[in-house]
C-alpha cells in the first residue's frame, strides 16, 4: 500500500495540533491539512508556489511559538535560494519539512529533478543548516516531535509516494485565513 | 550630518516598520549596510524579490510591519506573487524600490524596465509613488502608514534623482 502525502499529514496532524504554528504550502498539501484537520494555526498558502519556507522563516523571527513550513520537493526547487537564506538566518523556532515525493503533484505527478541526482538533504546541509532529518513514511512522526522538542534550526526530507487522493478547494476566504491565523499567533 | 539612506530609514521607522528584507542594490548599498547594522529592527537578507515577499508576508503574520528593500528590476520576476500573495491576501508591505532606468541611468539594459516598472504596479493596482527629490526623504516613509491604510502592498520608486546621482 502506498504511503502518500496524505497518510503522512494524517500521521503528523496530531503531533503538529497545538504545538506549531503551520504555513502549508500550495495546492493539494493545503487541501489535504483543511481535510484532516483544519486549525486556526494553520495558513494556507493558496498562491505563490515556493514561498512557504519563506512565510514560515519570516513568521519564525516573531514569535517564540514553533513554525513549522510544509513545502515541497517541485516547490522548494522553485526559490531554493530560501534555502542559503534559512542556513544563515533562520532562528532556532523554525521547522522546515520539506515533503519530498519527487513529483509535480499538484500539476499531475511531472517528475522533479529529486527523483534524479538532485539530494535536497545534501543541499540543505551545504547551506549551513546545522539540524538536517532524513526519514521515510512514518518514521518522520517521530523525527517531527524532536525537532519541535528541541533547538533548530531543523530541515527534515520526508520521503513519500508520489500521488494525491482527490479533494475540494479550500472553501475559505483569504481574508479569514489571514486574520484568523494572526489571533492565533498572537493568542 | 545625516545621510539620506539615514534619513530614509528613521523615516521608515517612525512610521512603524519594524522589519526588513533586502535584495542588493548599488543605490540602496548604504541603506542596506544601515539595515545590518541595525539592532532595533529584524532585517533579512535575501536572494530574490518573491522570497523577500514571502518573508515579509510571515513577518506580517506575526505582528510586525514589514519592509521590503529591492530594486525595479526584480518587480518583473514578483509579479505572480504580488497578485497571488501580496494582493490576494490583503497584505500591507511597503515596498522600497530603487528606480534603475530613471533618468540619469547610464546602463541602457535597465530603461526598459525602467520605463515599465510604474505602468506595471498601476495595472496590478498596487499603489505605486515616485520621489525624485531628496528633500522629499521624511515623506518616503509616509507609505509604511499608506500600506496599512490600504491593506495590500504599496510602492515607492526612488528615481535616480531622489538619490542626487542622477
Amino acid at each position: 500500500m502506498s504511503y502518500r502525502r496524505y497518510e503522512l499529514l494524517k500521521d503528523l496532524a496530531p503531533v503538529l495540533d497545538g504545538q506549531a504554528l503551520v504555513i502549508c504550502n500550495i495546492g493539494f498539501p493545503s487541501q489535504e491539512l483543511y481535510e484532516i484537520n483544519d486549525s486556526a494555526n494553520n495558513f494556507y498558502m493558496l498562491g505563490s508556489m515556493g514561498l512557504s519556507s519563506s512565510i514560515g522563516l519570516g513568521l519564525a523571527t516573531t514569535t517564540d511559538k514553533k513554525v513549522v513550513s510544509i513545502d515541497g520537493d517541485g516547490s522548494v526547487l522553485m526559490n531554493l535560494g530560501t534555502l542559503s537564506t534559512i542556513g544563515n538566518y533562520a532562528p532556532s523556532n523554525y521547522v522546515l519539512l520539506l515533503v519530498d515525493n519527487c513529483a509535480y503533484g499538484s500539476t499531475g505527478d511531472q517528475p522533479t529533478h529529486t527523483g534524479g541526482s538532485t539530494d535536497l538533504a545534501a543541499i540543505a546541509r551545504a547551506t549551513g543548516v546545522a539540524h538536517v532529518h532524513e526519514c521515510t513514511e512514518r518514521d518522520t512522526i517521530d523525527v517531527l516531535q524532536h525537532c519541535l522538542d528541541t533547538e533548530g534550526p531543523h530541515v527534515i526530507v520526508a520521503k513519500v509516494d508520489a500521488g494525491s487522493p482527490k479533494l475540494k478547494p479550500i472553501p475559505m476566504d483569504p481574508g479569514y485565513i489571514r486574520d484568523r491565523f494572526r489571533q492565533a499567533v498572537n493568542s | 550630518m545625516t545621510t539620506i539612506s539615514e534619513e530614509l530609514l528613521a523615516s521608515l521607522k517612525d512610521n512603524g516598520a519594524d522589519f526588513f528584507a533586502s535584495v542588493p542594490c548599488k543605490l540602496l548599498g548604504d541603506m542596506i549596510n544601515l539595515l545590518g547594522a541595525d539592532d532595533s529592527i529584524s532585517y533579512i537578507p535575501v536572494a530574490r524579490e518573491e522570497e523577500g515577499l514571502g518573508v515579509c508576508a510571515g513577518a506580517f503574520l506575526g505582528g510586525k510591519t514589514p519592509v521590503l528593500v529591492m530594486q525595479n528590476t526584480g518587480l518583473g520576476t514578483i509579479v505572480t506573487s504580488l497578485y497571488s500573495l501580496g494582493l490576494f491576501y490583503n497584505l500591507p508591505i511597503t515596498m522600497i524600490v530603487s528606480h534603475r532606468g530613471s533618468p540619469g541611468e547610464k546602463i541602457g539594459t535597465q530603461i526598459p524596465m525602467g520605463r515599465a516598472s510604474r505602468p506595471l504596479m498601476e495595472l496590478m493596482g498596487i499603489p505605486t509613488f515616485n520621489f525624485s527629490d531628496g528633500a522629499d526623504v521624511a515623506k518616503v516613509g509616509r507609505l509604511v502608514s499608506h500600506a496599512k491604510a490600504a491593506q495590500k502592498p504599496v510602492v515607492g520608486l526612488l528615481d535616480f534623482d531622489f538619490w542626487g546621482k542622477g
